[in-house]
């Protein structure tokens, strides 16, 4: 993955939400730490145009965040910190075709597709549960399958492991750690991303540290700790 | 979240959606055609048949059913009073008919088979350059998917009054109740962008 920040920044309501910053995102799997309201979430979310930058520009894999959301959003899936938000229509089947059909793929290119996510994740047995059935351990493994079905280079996971309790914080955890693709994740869970290959810490909208994993969760205990 | 879709098997489950809708589109019609009270009251009798054969039990149905059943009684109430008591049973029938057979195609139908039904039909309004097809089958798709999240809402709402001991009043709880369906509303739409389901073109900032 190429992923590019050049003095890209975003302000709401006049206040600056992530300082701007320039940036080059290379490594398969990064992790984003900080502090809540540290800009975590806004910078993730830049980088698959759901925030559009108010200074600067975004580039993934060359292609303008905001001259091409669409294109954009083809390769990178992001997946919210609440699955529930994520699943759009109540059965998990329906959900993961949705995002097929708005492609206007036909019906049994768009049928093969969703038993090969289901699966790529062994939860074929979900397919006809209602959202609300399901654990969170299954819930995130659905969001999951919901972005991946439609074949994204890059995975934006905002805290994937929640609210989980252990078994399903494991399920989670083995699962990303089989993905081909790259991922970012956003996570307190310093666990979850001590062997990734990169992690950034934010600070009050600033990119404050920038490095491996144990050099920056080192940095990160000292701020926490302030 | 929660679904209006009950699984099953019955006559009106294994009928095409596309179908589903356009018999629903002649009922509405056909009852607003019409005022003869014996036509109306069979068509009742019909719509209350087809509702129970779908087997959702009646605990289930009054609680789906209820807060139409309400605004269907204070209609009629109030047709009766400003205009007739013929007026008062038309509109109570007509909207009661109606309620009972949309609240059946909504019963076995998902919500996806809802929105391909109507992708499909808005297909030509498409190729006229009016719409995007699949932003309509979209948006029918979410409100029939919103209605139970709203009373979901509403009954933790309730809950969380009680639980602090506090009386239930339609002005504790309509603002709330907003604020959370706007909020979820919002986030359903950051869901559907990120997942590239409705493509859209921004402008950058200035």
């Amino acid at each position: 993955m190429d992923i590019r920040f050049e003095q890209a920044g975003a302000r709401f309501a006049g206040r600056l939400a992530v300082e701007p910053l320039t940036i080059s995102l290379t490594e398969r799997r990064i992790g984003i730490i900080g502090l809540n309201g540290s800009g975590k979430t806004t910078f993730a979310r830049m980088i698959n145009g759901l925030v559009t930058p108010s200074m600067g520009r975004v580039t993934v894999n060359g292609v303008d965040t905001v001259d091409d959301a669409e294109a954009v959003r083809s390769q990178v899936g992001f997946i919210f910190q609440n699955p529930q938000n994520q699943i759009i229509l109540p059965i998990l089947r329906e959900d993961i075709a949705l995002g097929l059909k708005s492609r206007r793929l036909p019906a049994a290119a768009v049928e093969a597709a969703v038993q090969g996510i289901l699966g790529r994740f062994d939860i074929g047995h979900l397919a006809g549960r209602r959202a609300h059935e399901l654990s969170g351990g299954e819930l995130q493994l659905a969001a999951l399958a919901s972005v991946l079905v439609t074949e994204p280079r890059i995975v934006i996971l905002d805290e994937p492991t929640n609210q989980l309790d252990l078994k399903n914080r494991a399920l989670v955890e083995a699962t990303l750690n089989g993905l081909d693709e790259s991922v970012l994740v956003i996570s307190h869970d310093l666990a979850l991303i001590a062997d990734f290959d990169r992690v950034l810490l934010f600070h009050e909208g600033r990119l404050l540290t920038d490095g491996l994993p144990s050099e920056v969760i080192a940095r990160y205990r000292e701020v926490a700790t302030l | 979240m929660n679904s209006l879709y009950v699984e099953g098997d019955s006559f009106l489950h294994r009928l095409p959606p596309g179908l589903k809708l356009l018999l629903l589109l002649a009922v509405s019609l056909a009852l607003f055609l019409t005022r003869s009270p014996l036509f109306l009251g069979g068509a009742a009798a019909a719509g209350v048949l087809l509702y129970a054969s779908l087997g959702i039990g009646w605990r289930q149905s009054w609680i789906r059913l209820r807060p139409i059943l309400l605004t269907i009684a204070i209609v009629a109430l109030a047709t009766l009073l400003l205009e007739s008591v013929e007026d008062g049973m038309v509109a109570l029938l007509r909207l009661t008919t109606l309620m009972l057979v949309a609240a059946a195609v909504t019963a076995t139908t998902p919500v996806g088979a809802f929105i391909d039904a109507v992708t499909r039909a808005a297909l030509p309004l498409e190729k006229l350059g009016l719409v995007r097809a699949s932003d309509i089958g979209l948006a029918v798709g979410l409100v029939i998917r919103f209605v139970p999240e709203v009373i979901s809402r509403y009954q933790a709402l309730r809950t969380a009054h009680q639980a602090r001991g506090l009386k239930v009043r339609p002005t504790t709880m309509i603002v709330p109740l907003i604020i959370q369906t706007l909020k979820s509303a919002d986030e359903i739409a950051a869901a559907i962008d990120a997942r590239g389901i409705r493509g859209q073109k921004r402008q950058r900032k200035s």
